[in-house]
């Protein structure tokens, strides 16, 4: 073995101490960060905003494939069964005409009796669509990217939903994009009513599958197969939105199924109950 | 050799220096490909952690080209992608990357299955360290361990392909000329 020159050996241990102290302040940094993230701060919000702005348009193309891969599985598995799913669906259509039916009547019935008592009717809401471009990953974050922002009316605080019902919270903002934080992530807390009696409740998630009820009544009555609703409490949130089923009700804690599954999240809306303005006159106008 | 190395066009500095960004490059690439959604039922729960693997992968093989500084850059942009507590990414990152680093000549020349065994210790590591730090900064309650233990066994089952990727990519384009 060649022993090395002073030169080199020398190089060798500033090469050492320079890459310790770079993993030193490297790792007091990362502590520096939680604590500013912790702190909630506008500039966190800031370099949030502004890295998934700028890496939306690529996921936006990375997620082209797997979305068409997967229309094409469930086109598929549609065509295997689109016999016996016509006969479902003609059947289920005659019973949602009769439903028709029914609303259109307690429709009128409703808006007869509002005028007679002069209430005022609530906000309307104006709902975008938005594609999602990125699941957050992993058990650790529970959060989705959406190819809508500020420029299309999406705003901090705005209810995510899809035809199943309510999947999240609109988090951040940006310009062309938004992050939704799902009804499952720990840091999720939803004002909520379960059940028929209404027993008001705060849906808390903690990043597995199936988040919780917490601060529930002591006297409240609730059993599995109960309705969860969101109570529209917070302010933002409209009221009688579903959110899951209750799966487990016992002493120690209540769990619900959401009706929204991650996985199969690809289109959600995102409902504005601050702008009423062409929506309400629309549906005004019909 | 030397000769045409020392004189070299601007076409080749430029070869070069995208040579070396490579794995930066690709550990983004791996980030960004976990983030993408796959519609397949039940997988979004346990999502890999493609980026442990990409650094845990390029510390053993090529520590020049991914220093603590990008570690910590990937990490970062990680927690920001994600939604996840900042910093979080960055410390798990880091910590895998100085194990590795002070355990070079363990690694040094060892075949696949080694480096693989060894990864079942720092990935375990890894996630118990990110449970940890993400149940404290939330403050509320802890995720259940169980899914994160299932993520943990996907991780482990993704490495060699990942490994095969990279080290397919490292001895294609980063053959030194």
């Amino acid at each position: 073995m060649k022993q090395p020159t002073g030169q080199i050996s020398r190089l060798g241990t500033f090469k050492y101490l320079a890459q310790r102290f770079a993993f030193l302040s490297l790792i007091g940094l990362t502590f520096a960060l939680m604590l500013i993230g912790k702190a909630d701060t506008v500039i966190v919000e800031r370099a949030r905003t502004a890295v998934s702005d700028a890496v939306t348009p690529i996921l936006r193309v990375m997620a082209e494939p797997a979305a068409t891969i997967s229309d094409f599985v469930t086109n598929l598995q549609e065509l295997g069964a689109i016999r016996s799913q016509n006969a479902d669906l003609r059947e289920a259509n005659t019973r949602l005409l009769e439903w028709q039916a029914v609303a259109q009547k307690l429709e009128n019935e409703n808006r007869q009796l509002r005028a007679l008592l002069g209430t005022v009717n609530g906000p309307e809401a104006r709902s975008v669509s938005a594609r999602v471009v990125a699941d957050s990953g992993g058990a650790f974050a529970q959060s989705i990217l959406i190819t809508a922002g500020g420029r299309d009316g999406v705003a901090k605080g705005q209810a995510v939903v899809t035809g199943e019902g309510l999947a999240g919270r609109i988090t951040q903002a940006g310009f062309r994009s938004a992050r939704a934080l799902l009804i499952t992530d720990i840091n999720s807390r939803i004002p909520v009513r379960v059940g028929e009696a209404g027993d008001r409740a705060i849906l808390a998630g903690n990043n597995s599958p199936r988040p919780r009820l917490i601060y529930l009544g002591v006297k409240s009555a609730i059993a599995p197969g109960d309705r969860v609703v969101t109570s529209g409490d917070a302010g933002a949130f409209p009221p009688g939105l579903p959110v899951g089923r209750v799966v487990v009700a016992d002493e120690a804690s209540a769990v619900i199924e959401p009706f929204v599954a991650r996985d199969r999240l690809q289109y959600v809306e995102v409902l504005d109950f601050g702008l009423t303005g062409i929506l309400a006159e629309t549906a005004g106008a019909k | 050799m030397t000769g045409i190395a020392q004189r070299r066009t601007p076409w080749q500095k430029f070869e070069a220096r995208a040579r070396n960004i490579l794995p930066f490059g690709l550990t983004v690439v791996v980030l960004l490909f976990g983030l993408t959604p796959t519609y397949i039922p039940g997988l979004a729960q346990i999502t890999p952690m493609y980026t442990l693997v990409a650094i845990y992968f390029w510390a053993i093989y090529r520590p020049d080209l991914l220093s603590y500084g990008l570690g910590f850059f990937i990490g970062v942009l990680e927690d920001l992608l994600t939604g996840a507590p900042l910093g979080v990414g960055s410390l798990t990152l880091l910590l895998t990357q100085w194990v590795v680093f002070n355990q070079q000549k363990f690694f040094h020349a060892k075949p696949f299955a080694i480096t693989w065994f060894a990864f079942v210790f720092v990935a375990f590591g890894a996630v118990l360290l990110k449970w940890i730090c993400i149940g404290l900064v939330a403050e509320s309650s802890f995720t259940p361990f169980g899914d994160l233990f299932a993520a943990y066994l996907i991780t482990l089952a993704v490495y060699p392909v990942i490994a095969w990727l990279f080290s397919k990519a490292q001895t294609g384009l980063l053959a030194e000329p």
